[in-house]
């Protein structure tokens, strides 16, 4: 028998809630648990856990009966490109300074939208170095290493 | 500029002068690493507690006044987390060039490594000492309803009531709970430990009386006690505290040999040149002898120490051995 | 009559021309930090303390102080014009705030906002002057059996923050509920999830959570959205709000307040509590609640209201006790002391000029934000005809730099930017990302006092409907659940009926 997924956006998020309950048990029992009168580290790891392995069950055989919208496509370019400025920023703070970490992930950033045009980066890459060498550094103190040394 | 051709005299002194500018261009960007010119720059001190804590208030009173005399800026870098640990295992990792050192406590250099089966850091072989900074006995306080007026009669309270009375702490692995484990085993009472994220928390509940006792630091239950909400019993330490000079200490009220002081002192990253340590040393000495931190700090029941690296490597020394002795005896673990 | 006394002489402390001067530095220091995505009171407070050290003591405190509750105004302008909440107690104004952005109605919500806090503000600072002493012994009132019990209502609270589906939130909730386990077992020390990482030894920050969840996924899906040529936003229309506007808002202002006053005595979730409660409340009672969620100008009048006046109520058990109640409470016990003021309850009769005067500072605080705030409406709402194309590097440049300095910790911008990653999945799955940061706030204080109640009562549950408190709030929670959940069940059965 075919079962048609009526609501995918459902499935997707019940199959989400069903895997985080499913680590959440795994790694619980993995602490002492105790019992209801004497509640261990991992009592409320197990049992909300359960409870969300249960519940993301329920969603998604809900969403084999009740119809949905479709899933959207996911907008590669936005995504990938968002999160990777992000990340650059977060290795790089630390070891190359906030003026390459500033410059990376505005660059990186930037290229995130198609509506970006080169220069403009150019000019808005340096407003913000001067923001975050001039207004987060020397004037909130915050404690950034400038350059790579 | 006019073209010359390289094989003229005047060029090759050109190029000479040239090399030699550059020389001692990079000549001057070590200067930081020399210690004749120590401090050219800012001075980082990591404080591996959130801001406003005892570490981070002595931290930021003792920088400004040793900024003011070095003539540089003294950063504070606050890295909580893990009991202190994060913030100690960075200064450990740091370049030993004397531009960051560590506000070290009792937790990151005495008790943490006797607590912790993992350490990131290794508490002797990864620091130079600089200086002691002060040290802080804990305070025995309970709730005023409590029926024991002094730690005898806690004593014969907790034994005749066993598993009824509550002690609660900042949490497990402070010095506050081990102080109350310490004295179950001392005294051979039997007591539940409730622990807090924090003094604050702990100080509101045994105020309101959820729990009945606490061996709190003394900077944050002097004001209670001195308002009435909390009667103090005692000073954990192996002295009378100047600012409650009518409170014996455990040990003289009824555990002798119990002892337990709090204390903050500076480290460098292991490495440091001697010449660098013993400028801060210095430093740090004549801001901790400065009458208004001493005064201040004196009135939180801090008290101010001082001396020299040496006196400080050897009461660390000491103060390891005695703290893998209380979490060994006292069965404290935490995973 | 001693108040009157008293605030006389508060006000001729607050009212001279420096303490004036240092007041406003504060608010507009502290405004301009909350509209910051990330950087709090906390971080600037810390940074500015030394400076405040020449400073005699009085005017260090109001400077200090009017960064704190200047950081609530600010907080509210990026929840409602980048959906990016500046503090963990504007996450609710969010929801209808951005809603209200998006229709154009920016000026109308940050004005209501501006406005419902300066009232906030006024009627909190009175109660401060009033009530302060005995409304710090409600703080003792509450032991953990009261706490959890307090815990459970706003967790039922969060189900009716749910917009769409039910079920959903409720698993969101539960998410956000194991979130906030990671970290150390405040009763064990036992280390929960962190995978060997030391940076989790104390939990993910709220500040994390919010931002990914919140500010980079909207981010993303702006991006995708105007590739799609799909229109974000609406015309600006005019600035101030209507007459109607008004009227709708004045008595969500009101509740707001009493609840954010209340509220914010409680050490702990004090803030937070207090404007997710107010928002719920809001939407329980009105008569067409499914306009919550879409731009009901209530929705950001009794959060911000809320809000606000639990900034200055949290202040009482600082000034009367001289215990911190929060981060930035714990901080200004610091400043304190370093200016040679022990805190503790003989502040009050020791030093009633810095009692006194700090009380009158932030009412005057508080009229100099709405004064300062009104007209930076216009300001940023320019802001948002900005091409969005420049706009967004800035935000996500604040957002990273903002979560950096939480902990000085390139870590937790890594976390956030799973959290980014989540929060996008779950747009476009249909998950809303409040209840999760409600469960993720409460849930560990849940578990925490109900195991700390545990254990002081030795294992014996019935502390939980025994004592007064704890029983009121249990079955105010009931009841609220029942209200809940009646009308979707009664729903279903038609659904069910009609088939």
């Amino acid at each position: 028998m075919k079962v048609r997924i009526r609501s995918p956006r459902d499935f997707c998020a019940g199959v989400i809630f069903l895997l985080f309950g499913l680590c959440a048990v795994l790694m619980g029992r993995g602490y002492p648990v105790g019992t209801a009168r004497n509640m261990g580290a991992g009592y409320f790891p197990v049992v909300l856990g359960a409870l969300l392995v249960l519940l993301g069950t329920v969603i998604s055989i809900k969403s084999l009966m009740i119809a949905g919208e479709k899933l959207e496509n996911i907008g590669l370019r936005p995504m990938l490109l968002v999160l990777l400025a992000i990340g650059v920023f977060a290795g790089s703070v630390d070891s190359l300074g906030i003026v390459a970490a500033t410059t990376l992930m505005t660059v990186i950033g930037a290229a995130a939208s198609p509506e970006s045009r080169w220069r403009e980066v150019v000019v808005l890459t340096l407003v913000l170095l001067g923001l975050s060498v001039g207004a987060f550094t020397y004037g909130l103190g915050l404690p950034f290493k400038l350059l790579p040394f | 500029m006019a073209r010359r051709s390289a094989s003229e005299p005047g060029m090759i002194m050109r190029i000479a002068n040239f090399r030699l500018a550059i020389g001692m261009i990079i000549a001057a960007g070590m200067q930081p690493l020399l210690a004749q010119d120590y401090p050219a720059k800012t001075i980082r001190i990591i404080v591996p507690y959130t801001p406003g804590g005892t570490a981070d208030l002595l931290a930021r009173t003792m920088g400004q006044k040793m900024a003011a005399s070095v003539g540089q800026q003294i950063i504070i870098d606050n890295r909580p987390g893990a009991g202190g640990s994060i913030g100690a295992d960075l200064a450990a990792k740091s370049a030993p060039d004397g531009y960051t050192i560590l506000m070290g406590t009792v937790a990151t250099h005495a008790i943490n490594p006797n607590l912790y089966p993992n350490m990131p850091y290794d508490a002797n072989k990864d620091f130079a000492p600089i200086v002691l900074i002060a040290t802080l006995p804990n305070l025995l306080v309970v709730n005023p309803s409590t029926p024991a007026k002094n730690v005898k009669e806690l004593i014969a309270l907790a034994k005749a009531k066993p598993g009824e009375l509550a002690f609660a702490s900042a949490g497990n692995g402070t010095s506050q709970h081990l102080s109350g484990e310490l004295f179950k085993k001392m005294a051979g009472v039997d007591m539940i430990h409730i622990p807090y994220k924090g003094s604050a928390p702990a100080l509101t509940d045994l105020i309101g009386g959820q729990v009945q006792l606490m061996f709190d630091n003394i900077s944050s239950s002097l004001p209670q006690v001195r308002a009435g909400k909390l009667r103090a019993l005692a000073v954990t330490g192996p002295r009378r505290s100047p600012v409650l000079p009518a409170l014996p200490t455990v040990a003289e009220a009824g555990l002798p040999g119990f002892s337990i002081t709090s204390w903050f002192a500076l480290f460098a990253p292991a490495g440091t040149p001697a010449k660098i340590l013993i400028r801060l040393n210095k430093e740090a000495a004549k801001a901790i002898a400065s009458k208004d931190l001493q005064q201040q700090w004196m009135d939180q029941g801090l008290e101010p120490a001082g001396g020299t690296s040496d006196q400080l490597a050897e009461f660390r020394r000491i103060e390891a051995a005695r703290w893998e002795k209380i979490v060994r005896e006292s069965g404290a673990r935490v995973e | 009559m001693e108040l009157l006394a008293n605030l006389q002489l508060g006000f001729g402390v607050a009212l001279t021309l420096q303490n004036l001067l240092y007041c406003f530095t504060g608010v507009l220091l502290g405004t301009l930090i909350g509209v910051l995505p990330g950087i709090g009171p906390v971080a600037t407070i810390a940074m500015l303390l030394p400076a405040t050290y020449a400073l005699p003591p009085v005017s260090a405190l109001i400077m200090l102080a009017g960064i704190y509750y200047g950081a609530q105004y600010g907080g509210s302008t990026t929840a409602i014009l980048v959906n990016i909440p500046g503090e963990s107690s504007s996450v609710v104004t969010c929801l209808d705030g951005y809603a209200m952005a998006r229709q154009g109605r920016a000026g109308a919500a940050l004005a209501v906002a501006a406005l419902g806090s300066f009232f906030a503000g006024t009627v909190s600072t009175l109660i401060l002057a009033m009530f302060a002493p005995p409304l710090a012994e409600i703080a003792f009132q509450f032991g953990p059996a009261e706490y959890f019990s307090l815990m459970v209502l706003g967790l039922i609270a969060a189900i009716v923050l749910a917009r769409g589906s039910l079920i959903k939130a409720i698993a969101m909730i539960v998410l956000g509920l194991l979130l906030g386990l990671v970290g150390a077992d405040t009763n064990t020390g036992q280390f929960r999830f962190t995978f060997g990482l030391p940076q989790l030894a104390d939990g993910i920050g709220f500040v994390v959570v919010a931002m990914g969840l919140f500010g980079f996924s909207e981010i993303i899906i702006n991006l995708e959205r105007r590739a799609k040529r799909e229109v974000v936003m609406a015309q600006i229309k005019s600035l101030m709000p209507t007459r109607e506007d008004f009227a709708a808002s004045w008595k969500a202002v009101l509740r707001g307040t009493g609840i954010g006053a209340l509220l914010g005595i409680l050490p702990g979730g004090g803030a937070v509590l207090g404007s997710f409660a107010a928002y719920t409340l809001e939407k329980r009672i009105a008569k067409d609640p499914s306009r919550f969620g879409k731009g009901a100008i209530e929705g950001v009048a009794a959060p911000e209201s809320a809000n606000n006046a639990g900034a200055q109520t949290s202040f009482i058990p600082l000034l009367t006790l001289g215990i911190p109640s929060n981060a930035v409470m714990a901080l200004m016990v610091g400043a304190m002391t370093i200016h040679g003021i022990i805190p503790g309850p003989q502040v009050m009769t020791e030093r009633p000029e810095l009692f006194w005067g700090m009380i009158a500072s932030m009412w005057i605080g508080n009229l100099l934000l709405v004064i300062l705030n009104l007209p930076l409406i216009g300001i940023w709402v320019k802001l948002l005809s900005v091409p969005y194309r420049l706009l967004y590097p800035a935000i996500l440049l604040f957002c990273c730099i903002g979560v950096y300095s939480l902990n000085n910790s390139a870590v937790d911008v890594g976390l956030a930017l799973l959290f980014g990653l989540l929060g996008y999945l779950f747009i476009k799955l249909d998950c809303e990302p409040a209840p999760l940061l409600l469960g993720f706030v409460l849930g560990p204080m849940m578990e925490d006092n109900l195991r700390r109640a545990m254990r002081i009562s030795r294992g014996n549950p019935e502390v939980f409907f025994t004592r007064p408190l704890s029983l009121a709030l249990l079955l105010i929670a009931l009841a609220l659940l029942i209200v809940v959940v009646l009308p979707v069940v009664r729903k279903k059965r038609e659904e069910a009926f009609q088939e």
